[in-house]
């Protein structure tokens, strides 16, 4: 039986997506802004931590590769959007701890 | 709370065919394997120069122990300077500046031909001088001076495509004019000594030349390259881009009066050391405010050696302050405290604040090569994964003691000590080297992991 895809099911799998710089995933980081799922299509709204970053290509190709795993998905766009910019309070506790981020207060 | 969306970029891509993905790299692969090639091997290479030139040191320490130009001085200098600097600046900026500046490399076809040229001329200068044939010295010079030509106009024709005159661009441009002044000076100099006609006293012009490549070149291109690279790996920006942009102008005219009054000997050349001395401390205030103002807490080892070399531009400059005065006798101590100047400003500063970016320029490189096209397929290493952390700190610990210790050998001209710390920094880059060879280990045996 297919499983029923919901926002909770899109971010596990991006949560499969590092930032190799940084060495922790994107969700945990705080770079997805918010999902849209139109079946086939999904669409992720997404930032990256700096305009102009090497990974850029990467990191947007990766979220297509893992989202176009699930099954009856044909089609990803990724929005990248740089507002509003990103910050370390879009951080999870544990993308915090793990890379070692002043708390921007 | 309603998300505002400036959409820059939008792209979509359908799921690769049945059996395609099976059927070997795809382009995206291939593209990102050959598109590191060109850096990688400007890098390798300048590595061989770094170690030919303290196997040199080794075997004659009296290059450093002595006071006097000659010709070992001289090509040995060069082997840090085009072969070891330079080579590795060449590479890092058809790595850099198209990522600094959002702009596609004019063309990567032309930077392997200059790279042909660059190492053909760098080899042929270098042995000549080694046997002071100048006429020799002159024709490889020109060979080095077409390939640098052709890095000049393939990355200036990059940078014109940028559409923000940035402090970034501006240095880099700068970097790009100097590189050419010093260069053609090197020519005129090599083409003047073999017809023996000089227009400017002999150390005269080889100082200014050698002020022209060090500050011009070396420095502004690692000035240029900070403003962009600290604020992106530290999390933060520049913080005051008219205090940026004003340290260039004054690095800049600072630098041109300053190679002016050497080539002339003229009595002012203390006060064009003072306004690049201005210009330094403005470019090292906003250094510390974009540090400051970063949002990543624990800065990485990388990071912290090339803000040592930054920090070594200091004592440099105050070297370079005293040595300016025009009081300053030119005598045996004089001439060892310019050695030590020379050392601290090429194997100090711009050695220091290199190995700190190629910790973070080849572990990118090499994982880009490996890992790009697996990222979202399999689990993949981070970039500090690719290298061993341990092994740069004690290749960082090994470094300082070479370091303090040729400075020692060479103020009290003892030529022991000098064979002993070049050893020791031989050391230093033999872990270095190791942690190239780590990862350089991931292009041939990349290590994924099912997701």
């Amino acid at each position: 039986m297919k499983t029923p895809l919901d926002e909770k099911r899109i971010f596990a799998l991006l949560s499969q997506v590092i930032d190799p710089e940084i060495g922790c995933n994107i969700v945990d980081l705080g770079l997805v802004y918010g999902v849209q799922i139109s079946e086939p299509k999904i669409v992720v709204r997404m930032t990256l931590t700096t305009p102009g970053c090497p990974m850029h290509e990467t990191i947007v190709h990766a979220v297509q590769l893992v989202l176009l795993r699930i099954e009856g998905i044909e089609e990803v766009e990724v929005e990248l959007v740089w507002d509003p910019p990103w910050n370390p309070e879009m951080m999870s506790a544990l993308g915090r701890e793990h890379v070692g981020l002043i708390d921007g207060q | 709370m309603q998300i505002q969306l400036a959409n820059l970029s939008s792209r979509t891509i359908a799921p690769p065919a049945p059996g395609r993905a099976a059927a070997g790299p795809d382009i995206f692969a291939w593209t990102n394997r050959r598109g590191i090639f060109l850096p990688l091997t400007f890098i390798l290479s300048a590595i061989s120069w770094l170690f030919l030139g303290l196997a040199l040191l080794a075997v004659r320490p009296e290059i450093l122990a002595s006071y006097h130009y000659n010709q070992y001085v001289i090509a040995t200098t060069h082997v840090f300077t085009l072969g070891w600097i330079t080579s590795v600046i060449m590479g890092a900026t058809y790595q850099l500046v198209p990522v600094a500046l959002q702009a596609k490399l004019h063309s990567v076809r032309l930077a392997w031909v200059q790279l042909g040229l660059h190492v053909i001329g760098v080899g042929g200068l270098v042995w000549n001088f080694w046997r002071w044939d100048m006429t020799k010295v002159s024709a490889f010079g020109c060979v080095l001076t077409v390939g640098a030509a052709l890095f000049v106009y393939n990355v200036g024709r990059t940078i014109a495509k940028t559409r923000s005159w940035n402090p970034v661009a501006i240095a880099i441009a700068a970097a790009l004019a100097w590189f050419s002044a010093t260069v053609l000076a090197g020519l005129a100099i090599a083409v003047g000594k073999a017809g023996g006609s000089n227009f400017f006293a002999p150390l005269a012009q080889m100082h200014a030349h050698a002020h022209l490549g060090v500050i011009g070149f070396f420095l502004m291109i690692i000035v240029g390259v900070s403003l962009k690279l600290v604020p992106m790996f530290a999390l933060s920006e520049i913080q005051n881009n008219r205090r940026a942009t004003l340290s260039l102008v004054l690095l800049n005219a600072g630098l041109a009066m300053l190679a002016l009054t050497i080539l002339f000997q003229a009595i002012a050349k203390p006060l064009a050391v003072l306004i690049v001395l201005v210009g330094l401390g403005l470019y090292l205030v906003e250094m510390r405010a974009i540090l400051r103002a970063r949002k990543r807490r624990v800065l990485d080892l990388a990071l912290k050696t090339f803000l040592a070399g930054l920090a070594l531009l200091v004592p440099t400059a105050v070297v370079g302050l005293l040595l300016s005065w025009p009081t300053v006798p030119l005598n045996e101590i004089t001439g060892r405290f310019e050695n030590a100047y020379g050392l601290l400003a090429i194997v100090g500063v711009v050695t220091l604040a290199i190995v700190g970016m190629l910790h973070k320029i080849l572990p990118f490189l090499i994982w880009y090569g490996a890992y790009s096209t697996e990222i979202g397929r399999s689990k993949v290493p981070t970039l500090a994964d690719l290298y061993s952390a341990r092994l740069q700190r004690v290749g960082l610990a090994v470094f300082g003691c070479g370091l303090g210790l040729t400075m020692a050998g060479t103020v009290l001209a003892d030529e022991t000590v000098v064979r002993v710390a070049c050893v020791v920094l031989s050391a230093s880059f033999v872990l270095f080297a190791v942690n190239v060879l780590k990862m350089l280990r991931h292009l041939v045996h990349p290590q994924t992991q099912p997701l």
